[in-house]
């Protein structure tokens, strides 16, 4: 009887792996990256980076970043050229931390990358593009965290995150492209209406203090906008709300009077773009990415991290 | 119950062993069927499956491509968001429905006269292959949304192609193998079980009949209900088994009942034999007739003689 139900045992496991079957769901959909496929990605970033940084050259990031990202490096890259001054490397001290991976229908896929650089004190929430199936993945976001700052946890379904229409605001106090509005009009104007909306957080207090020191500056008129593009990345958190990559444009506008001319300290990224100072009127164009996390419930979209430079300087005349 | 439990081990046994003899039959040793090569008309670059055309998942397919003169082809299969983005400006051969063994509709796709970079270059292939005039792949098909797609690769175009599919289990042979054995052990499973509570379970249990007979004064049997037999006196109980029923062991076995006095029998048709016995103790049977001629010594009758 014993050999009996091993004999029976052995057929199960014989005849019962893999049986093939028809799917019910033949949905079009695909899962972002598979783990391998993220490891992959992120090692071909990390070597090209640290080639870029080796050269002092931006070039060689064009094959693994894109947009914001892409003008946020180029343009720290062209500081430290102007300036002779080291690139800051990555560090060898990096931990891949959380991997998020919705699902797709059709291209463009992402990804997000947690990854935590120890000896900078930093989480970097990355995202990883592929615009179409031709193309290699890009990096197309890298707000940075400080390493004691708690990324709310994503919701899960199926196995794959959750993701989060631009304009969809459902159980939230406004969608993200919503929140990302409010906030550029909160950096531009303390006492706009949508100040009420949106948590007074230090990236909004430490913006305002660059521009008061702007505003000091004697026989200078000094402007400043913000301006928040389209909101490409969102991930539904677990408390049902969202957690946005915002990109937000910010233009300081220099006007001096007749006979006059701005200049900055040496070492700094507007010395680098206007090294002649500016006389009569000049721009400087940043770009920041915030990621802004918008709360379930009637909670107010708050700034978690950021990474943002100057990327273009315009002397004007 | 559980006898009827035993026969559906068995009837469930008969099924899956038939059911792994079929598939040995029709999958054969290769554990694959093979059908083609199919002539495919077409002048575009590529042929693609649309997305829902592949059904199956954890069935192993290989499918050869064969183009004439030695131009390069390619073939792959890929999640279908993949190779739907890859060829969708691309002019191609839709394959829009396929039926086993080989019965396929196809609508053609207008668009650009190349693809929008080197197939051979992709990293989310699930399996390709590439080679001078024909290609081949052999995947199990996962359980994803997948395309097969046949591309050509440079200047060149897929008129002449000929597809070439196969289709099986991984093992299918020796799963079909395996299930044969499963099915004759739940058939002799089966009837263990049977036997076993046949034994546990006794006689009565079985179904056997049980004929009650009275014996009338006259020694004639009358064959009495259950409810009558209640009323009467229990005389004797006899097993009787059929023919082809080995007997109970000789242990279980009762004695033979002792035969009982004949009842007088005055029946008129009853035969009387009458016996001369002559000098040396021999005896003779004679007639009626010839009796006249004898003495009459004794007239006590004889039964059975």
């Amino acid at each position: 009887m014993r050999r009996l139900a091993v004999a029976i045992a052995c057929s199960l496991a014989l005849a019962g792996c893999a049986v093939p079957h028809q799917r019910d769901d033949l949905t079009l959909v695909k899962s972002a990256a598979r783990e391998a496929e993220v490891g992959d990605v992120l090692a071909r970033y990390r070597e090209v980076r640290r080639s870029a940084v080796e050269l002092l050259d931006p070039k060689p990031l064009s094959t693994v970043e894109t947009g914001a990202v892409l003008a946020i490096d180029s343009g720290s890259f062209e500081v430290s050229q102007r300036l002779a001054q080291q690139q800051k490397s990555d560090t060898a001290d990096l931990e891949l931390t959380d991997v998020e991976t919705p699902r797709f229908g059709r291209y463009p896929l992402w990804f997000v990358a947690v990854v935590r650089d120890t000896a900078l004190g930093v989480n970097r929430v990355q995202v990883f593009e592929r615009s179409s199936s031709g193309e290699p993945w890009l990096l197309t976001a890298s707000p940075e965290t400080l390493a004691e700052t708690t990324v709310p946890e994503i919701r899960h379904a199926d196995g794959a995150a959750v993701r989060v229409g631009a304009r969809d605001g459902v159980g939230m106090s406004m969608s993200p492209q919503e929140a990302a509005t409010a906030y550029a009009a909160v950096l531009a104007d303390p006492d706009a209406p949508e100040a009420t909306s949106v948590a007074d957080d230090s990236f909004i207090r430490q913006m305002r203090a660059t521009t008061d020191a702007n505003r000091a500056l004697q026989d200078v008129d000094f402007a400043q906008t913000w301006e928040a593009q389209d909101v490409q990345y969102a991930l539904r958190t677990s408390d049902g709300g969202a957690l946005a990559f915002v990109t937000l444009q910010r233009t300081d506008t220099y006007t001096v009077d007749d006979g006059l001319t701005v200049t900055w300290p040496e070492g700094s990224p507007q010395q680098a773009f206007l090294s002649e100072g500016i006389s009569g009127s000049g721009t400087l164009t940043y770009l920041h990415q915030v990621l802004l996390y918008v709360p379930g419930g009637s909670g107010e979209p708050r700034a978690l991290g950021q990474y943002g430079g100057v990327v273009s300087g315009d002397s004007g005349s | 119950m559980r006898t009827r439990s035993g026969w559906a081990l068995a009837v469930l046994g008969v099924i899956v062993a038939v059911a792994g003899a079929a598939i040995m039959v029709v999958l054969g040793p290769d554990s694959r069927v093979t059908t083609g090569p199919h002539a495919v008309e077409t002048d575009a670059i590529a042929v693609v499956t649309a997305p829902k055309v592949v059904r199956w998942a954890d069935v192993q397919v290989d499918v050869l491509a064969e183009v004439p003169v030695r131009k390069p082809i390619f073939i792959g299969v890929a999640n279908a968001v993949d190779v739907q983005d890859f060829v969708g400006r691309t002019q191609r051969l839709e394959v829009t429905s396929f039926d086993r063994p080989w019965t396929i509709r196809t609508r053609d796709v207008e668009g650009l006269p190349n693809l929008p970079g080197a197939p051979t270059a992709l990293d989310w292939w699930l399996d390709s292959s590439a080679g001078l005039g024909g290609a081949s792949i052999s995947t199990r098909l996962p359980d994803q949304t997948v395309s097969v797609a046949i591309l050509s690769v440079g200047s060149s175009n897929l008129s002449g192609l000929q597809v070439t599919v196969a289709y099986g289990v991984t093992g299918g042979f020796a799963k079909g193998i395996a299930l044969l054995l499963l099915g004759a052990a739940l058939v002799w499973l089966g009837v263990l079980l049977q036997r076993r509570m046949r034994r546990a379970d006794g006689v009565d249990d079985l179904g056997e009949e049980i004929v009650y007979v009275y014996v009338d004064e006259h020694g004639v049997e009358h064959e009495i209900s259950a409810e009558e037999a209640a009323d009467l006196e229990v005389v004797e109980e006899v097993e009787v088994h059929d023919a082809d029923e080995p007997p109970p062991p000789a242990a279980a076995a009762e004695p033979a009942p002792e035969p009982e006095p004949a009842p007088e029998v005055d029946d008129a048709e009853e035969v009387v034999v009458y016996v001369y016995v002559d000098d040396d103790g021999v005896e003779h049977e004679i007639s009626a007739d010839e009796l006249a001629e004898f003495e009459v010594v004794d007239d006590d009758e004889e039964e059975g003689r």
